[in-house]
């Protein structure tokens, strides 16, 4: 069973922050216990996405082994509905910051991996979380191959976009492939997707195109747009359209329903 | 004179011996065949020979396939023999133990001798 998830592409603004905050959000709706990543440290988002007034210690600190992870954890529970528990560690947005994480070595990215390696033992097998979210940078970045290594699922989110398509193949041959992870590929932003015959047909061409399971499509829907991130669909909305796809992916990650 | 010695032991114990030698010959043989195998191939790259080089994400994605298997079981587990390793990678625990040290011969990992067993291991604490 799947329990870390890692949500990464090959382009920027293909909707990896806003699927990873909704998948988390579902999970800590459906009663899980789970925590929300960053650890896209060069536009650190997850602060102001969640409109987090003040973290003493960050992620980042983590890393730099200054502090233990639970000192960089907030609980953010009480914004979801239910049992769940819904935690989140944010990267540090200040410019200093950003400009220390762009200057690390590969001896300090050797020991991050390992300390994000070690969440498996703390949160997972020691404090029962059901869930760790990873939310990472665009591309091939030390931060988000970090992820994906230590990651059991890693979901991609992708575009039409000619751009993204060929960079998107690659990944999944050159990266996930070689790391032999299991992936799933969510097609976002995607134009009237409506007709269910359709939808097949997409499926299946996606299946050929890539070689990786589709988790699922979403729509270009403008409300997500006009929202300009100021709220959690799966929290505020829930019974919108995109809350409800995303919870489709959330429930086919936890029974294990990707199909292979 | 040696057909006389060999003429006092009881042919079982000779045969026996026969049998562990050509065990043994055989296991040597397998690594052999392995690392041809994936020496063979264009995939593989001269890797560094430093004596503290590091196991970084960059570094396993160019790493050959055969050894990237091996080293990515390390990294996960901290640390690990070359029966541990075999017993997820379902390959010889020779093999195995062939490429653990061929990956401490370029500097990616550490190997530590307690007791009978042989543990392989990250430096992740070196700071130099």
């Amino acid at each position: 069973m799947s329990k870390i998830i890692a949500v990464h592409s090959y382009k920027g603004g293909t909707g990896k922050t806003s699927m990873s905050v909704n998948l988390a959000a579902t999970f800590a709706k459906n009663g899980k216990k789970v925590c929300l990543f960053d650890l896209d440290f060069r536009a650190p988002s997850l602060f102001a996405i969640l409109k987090v007034q003040k973290a003493e210690n960050y992620f980042n600190d983590y890393l730099n082994d200054n502090c233990e992870i639970n000192k960089a954890m907030l609980d953010l529970s009480s914004r979801i509905p239910g049992n769940g528990k819904f935690y989140v560690c944010p990267a540090n947005p200040s410019t200093e910051a950003i400009r220390d994480m762009s200057s690390k070595d590969r001896k300090w990215e050797m020991r991050a991996l390992g300390r994000i390696l070690a969440l498996r033992e703390t949160l997972i097998h020691e404090q029962k979380f059901d869930y760790l979210v990873f939310d990472t940078s665009p591309g091939l970045q030390y931060s988000s191959i970090n992820a994906i290594v230590a990651a059991d699922f890693v979901v991609v989110a992708t575009t039409g976009d000619r751009s993204d398509v060929d960079g998107t193949k690659r990944m999944l041959a050159e990266l996930y492939n070689l790391f032999e992870k299991k992936t799933g590929l969510v097609l976002n932003k995607v134009l009237d997707p409506s007709a269910t015959s359709k939808k097949t047909e997409m499926q299946n061409k996606i299946k050929a195109d890539y070689q990786v399971p589709l988790l699922g499509m979403v729509p270009c829907f403008c409300e997500v747009l006009r929202a300009e991130g100021n709220f959690i669909f799966a929290q505020d909305k829930p019974d919108h359209p995109f809350s409800k796809i995303v919870s489709e992916m959330a429930n086919k990650i936890e029974t294990n329903e990707v199909e292979y | 004179m040696i057909r006389n010695g060999l003429s006092n032991k009881k042919p079982m114990n000779i045969l026996e011996k026969i049998e562990q030698s050509l065990e043994r010959l055989n296991n040597k043989m397998e690594v052999m065949i392995e690392i041809q195998k994936n020496n063979s191939g264009n995939s593989t790259k001269v890797a560094p020979m430093l004596p503290d080089a590091s196991l970084d994400v960059m570094t396993l994605l160019s790493m050959p396939d055969h050894l990237r298997k091996t080293a990515m079981i390390i990294c996960r587990a901290g640390r690990a023999t070359a029966e541990e390793a075999a017993s997820q990678t379902t390959r010889a625990r020779a093999v195995e133990s062939a490429y653990l040290n061929q990956l401490v011969i370029m500097g990616y990992l550490k190997k530590e001798r307690k007791g009978r067993k042989a543990y392989f291991y990250i430096d992740r604490e070196s700071k130099s």
